[in-house]
């Protein structure tokens, strides 16, 4: 960091500790290093300082010390992210927000929690799970990822699709504002008034400020849930039966598609009862009052017979519907078993272009002599390819970055996004213009500029005017930190 | 205004498209008369008007169907009136993938007629849908009872296009229902009464039509009883579309009978038939028990009638104030709210959403003198209400002469600075609906 000595520093480093305590500053190089990078292991970027506060007045003195030193700050949960978002991409202090874990309130009377932003999203449901209610927001990672960091990145899941993401559950937050001001946006009412800052902020990727509390949604279980499985010989069929399930009145709760590779990779790795020589396989769950639930089922089951499922089952019980989702959520870990590396992208589309789409996907993922395996939202048409490579094979890595450029660009010429639920980050700052004119970018740097006018908070990120990202050009892969630790799947 | 601009106007959406004089008596709010109404025939014509009272300084009031017009602190100067109402096809409709993008002078009626006859439907039932325009929804932040189930503009809009108040068309969002590339500018759009941009253009997820769709009334004698069945309904494995509850004055314009002092509560429920047929008993099972009596089918119709029932129960309201308070302190609301009103002598009618703590209370004018006073201190006594709830209330509908006497827009404290830098960095001209909105925006 240009104009940080190592007089200053330690004189800095003295100075956060009188704030957070002595143990919650990390400087020596090593530990830092911990901290260089995201679940995306491409991009990488050192702090100065990586430091651990507790409460919203720590955060708020470490971001006044910042701005005193003129130094870039950026908030960091579980690190679980895909996008480099939490990158110290120009240095400074990286914030975390693991110490702030608790969950605050739960008021069940108005369905609603307050929790830190370093609590881990599955924990909010372990709390408030025996009493009936849980959050509804779960990506993947939700066994690591913070509420936090889902705030950021508005995190998404395969359940989204019928309850929304994470901007639908959240009501309000106390913000650490960039230059320091604690303030609540929104609240614990289910209605604001005036702008909708908290509507804004969710989605943000850390550069609007940091939040301290966050005052989320609590739902009630669904008194019932099924799970179908459609088996499909061929990809443009299980794309068809999810057409087919919408054409007859159905939002189920979750609608996820998993092809030939993936099904592979999953049943050497974990023996889920997917059939190896299927096409695609859809998972359809269907939640809700066990009433009528039949009736559903039964046209969830027609729609994939009439598309052409070569098999439709029902999971016998909850063991069963457990092993079908085991499947699915450890699909990208089970990689590993046909690939040294991948790398995931996570596009969107609209669900009618699934068919074209898929198939382009293959040509030009082929054309650069690389494989894919796709696991992936069908439901809301958010595409997650994974482009299995080999770091140690020279220019594979270069082609695997190409070929996921023209994959955006696919998403974006049939009309959807270059992001569903990754976020944009570093890593496709420069696809940004794929689907916004300059005019549309510069209307989001001004409102950036109301909440972060000297841009100190997570410079780097989400426009296309990339200044510096650690190393230049892609690195290989390795694995996260809490990745080796198995604490984390990748997703 | 300049008459050179005027004709600068004229030019761009022609001398048809534009209305002055006495044809501008539908666009007088509050008593003010704008310096002319006019109707651009396309995007372009609209960045073009914007950019020439940019230029000229002259205030641009968005306008759909003018059904939240009277929202607001009223305005120092009338300005422009900018009429969407030629804006209004339906651009892409593709049934599979449950969006449409439409422009934003359609009505809510026009959009669910042509999305019903392929048998879908945008979840959001704000009040007078034959007038309401879908922009205006938006900029309204517009909703009625089925936000209980399936929220507000701000969970149905997925895009956005605008006219920045210096002329510029920006996209927000996309035509996705997943997407999380850049801002999140549509939710920045979602009530922000015309402040910030022009709406010109949205896309919105939609929904299949469910196979049935049904309204159950249940009376209570006691308010809290009602407020104690409303929460037990939340707490159950029922899954109603609409949670709503109505005083007995409230309930005379719906044709319920409801004694003094008590409530009806007012569930809906959709899905498949089964579906339906079974949550109609077992609401009826839950809420017996805590003091509900008559359960009762209602028509269809009363659906629209819902929200305008506590308006309806007066001929003529001296105000309407809309409470947000947590859930579960709906009912005290109302009985505190009617009770400080009785206190000064004053009638008043209520009626909530029950589920997500929005209440609509209106002040009878009968028995109400002549000066604002004590209105306007029945009115404060109801915001402090809302506000010790943790909650904030706005002043839907009063006469200027209560206006100048209760701000319209809740204290938005420290909030309110960020609003003001927003606009400030979003519109810098300050040419958007100017002056009517939270913290003097």
């Amino acid at each position: 960091m240009a104009g940080l000595d190592g007089v200053r520093k330690l004189q800095l480093r003295r100075e956060l500790e009188a704030v957070v305590g002595r143990g919650a500053v990390l400087s020596d190089p090593e530990e830092l290093l911990v901290y260089e990078s995201d679940g995306l292991t491409l991009f990488r970027a050192l702090a100065d300082f990586v430091v651990f506060p507790t409460s919203a007045d720590h955060v708020s003195a470490i971001v006044a010390l910042a701005n005193r030193e003129g130094l870039p700050f950026v908030a960091r949960g579980a690190g679980t992210g895909l996008s480099g978002g939490c990158l110290p991409a120009e240095g400074g202090i990286v914030i975390s927000l693991m110490r702030m874990n608790r969950i605050l309130e739960v008021d069940y009377d108005n369905q609603i929690a307050v929790v830190e932003p370093g609590l881990v999203n599955l924990h909010l449901s372990w709390a408030v799970g025996p009493h009936g209610y849980y959050y509804a927001p779960d990506p993947s990672s939700q066994q690591a990822c913070t509420i936090g960091g889902n705030i950021a990145n508005n995190s998404g899941g395969p359940h989204t699709l019928k309850y929304g993401v994470t901007t639908n559950h959240v009501l309000g937050l106390e913000v650490v504002m960039p230059d320091g001001e604690i303030v609540w946006i929104g609240g614990k009412t289910r209605e604001s008034f005036g702008y909708d800052l908290a509507g804004v902020f969710v989605g943000s990727e850390g550069t609007f400020g940091i939040a301290t509390k966050i005052c989320v949604r609590i739902l009630k279980k669904p008194q019932a849930v099924k799970t179908v499985l459609g088996v499909f010989d061929r990809v443009e069929q299980a794309s068809a039966a999810v057409s087919a399930i919408i054409a007859r009145g159905l939002v189920p709760a979750a609608v996820e598609m998993i092809d030939q590779l993936t099904i592979g990779a999953v049943e050497d790795a974990f023996g889920c009862g997917y059939p190896r020589d299927a096409a695609a396989a859809l998972l359809v769950e269907l939640d809700g009052l066990a009433v009528g639930m039949d009736t559903q089922a039964t046209r969830i089951v027609e729609a994939c017979r009439d598309s052409g499922a070569r098999e439709v089952r029902t999971a016998r019980d909850e063991a069963e519907r457990q092993l079908l989702w085991k499947g699915r959520k450890s699909a990208f870990g089970a990689y590993g078993r046909v690939s040294p590396a991948y790398m995931v992208m996570d596009g969107v589309i609209p669900r009618t272009k699934l068919p074209y789409v898929l198939s382009r996907v293959n040509e030009i993922v082929a054309t650069h002599g690389l494989r894919v395996g796709n696991v992936f939202h069908a439901g809301d048409g958010n595409l997650h390819p994974n482009i299995l490579y080999d770091p140690r094979k020279p220019g594979e890595e270069a082609r695997v970055v190409e070929a996921g450029a023209q994959i955006m660009r696919l998403c974006a010429e049939v009309g959807g996004s270059i992001s569903g639920e990754h976020g944009i980050g570093l890593e496709k700052a420069d696809f940004m213009p794929f689907i916004f004119s300059a005019a549309d970018l510069e209307f989001m740097r001004r409102l950036k500029h109301a909440f972060n006018p000297t841009g100190r908070c997570n410079p780097g990120k989400v426009f296309p005017t990339r200044k510096s990202c650690g190393e230049a050009g892609p690195v290989a892969y390795k694995p996260h930190p809490i990745e080796e630790k198995g604490l984390a799947q990748r997703f | 205004m300049d008459i050179a601009v005027l004709d600068k106007l004229r030019a761009v959406v022609g001398p048809a498209n534009v209305l002055g004089g006495v044809d501008l008596g539908p666009y007088v709010v509050e008593g003010r008369t704008p310096e002319a109404a006019l109707f651009p025939g396309s995007v372009d014509e609209v960045r073009a008007v914007v950019e020439i009272a940019a230029g000229a300084g002259v205030p641009v009031v968005p306008w759909g169907g003018g059904t939240a017009a009277a929202v607001g602190t009223p305005a120092s100067r009338a300005g422009l009136v900018l009429g969407l109402s030629r804006l209004s096809r339906l651009l892409e409709h593709e049934p599979g993938d449950l969006t449409v993008t439409l422009e934003a002078g359609m009505t809510m009626a026009a959009l669910q007629s042509a999305l019903r006859a392929r048998g879908q439907w945008l979840s959001l039932d704000p009040p007078d849908a034959e007038r309401a325009t879908i922009g205006g929804v938006i900029a309204a932040n517009a909703s009625g009872p089925r936000r209980h189930l399936y929220g507000t503009a701000r969970d149905l809009l997925i895009g956005v296009t605008v006219i920045t108040g210096e002329g510029v068309v920006v996209r927000g969002g996309g035509k996705v229902v997943k997407n999380v590339a850049g801002y999140d500018l549509p939710k920045l759009f979602v009530g922000s009464h015309g402040t910030l941009g022009v709406i010109v253009g949205v896309t919105v997820k939609l929904r299949p039509l469910p196979d049935e769709e049904r309204l159950v009334a249940i009376a209570f004698d006691r308010s809290k009883d009602a407020g104690a069945a409303a929460r037990a309904v939340m707490a159950s494995d029922l899954i109603p579309s609409a949670l709503e509850l109505v005083d007995a004055e409230a309930s005379r314009p719906l044709r319920l009978a409801v004694g003094p002092g008590g409530c009806a509560l007012i569930v809906g429920f959709d899905g498949v038939a089964d579906q339906v047929e079974w949550q109609c008993t077992e609401v009826g099972r839950i809420t017996r028990p805590l003091g509900g009596h008559d359960v009762q089918p209602l028509p269809a119709a009363t659906w629209t009638r819902l929200a305008s029932a506590a308006r309806d129960a007066f001929d003529s309201p001296a105000a309407v104030m809309r409470l947000v308070v947590l859930p579960a302190a709906v009912v005290e609301a109302m009985e505190q709210g009617a009770s400080a009103a009785r206190q000064r002598g004053l009638g008043s009618a209520w009626s909530c959403h029950a589920g997500v703590g929005v209440v609509t209370a209106v002040l009878a004018s009968r028995g109400a003198p002549p000066e604002p006073g004590p209105i306007a201190s029945v009115l404060q006594d109801w915001r402090a209400l809302a506000r010790a709830g943790g909650g904030h209330a706005t002043l839907d509908w009063a006469p200027l002469a209560v206006k100048a006497a209760v701000p319209v827009w809740d204290d938005a404290g420290a909030a309110g600075r960020i609003m003001q830098r927003l606009k400030a960095s979003l519109d810098p001209h300050n040419i958007l609906n100017p002056g009517r909105f939270v913290a003097g925006i």
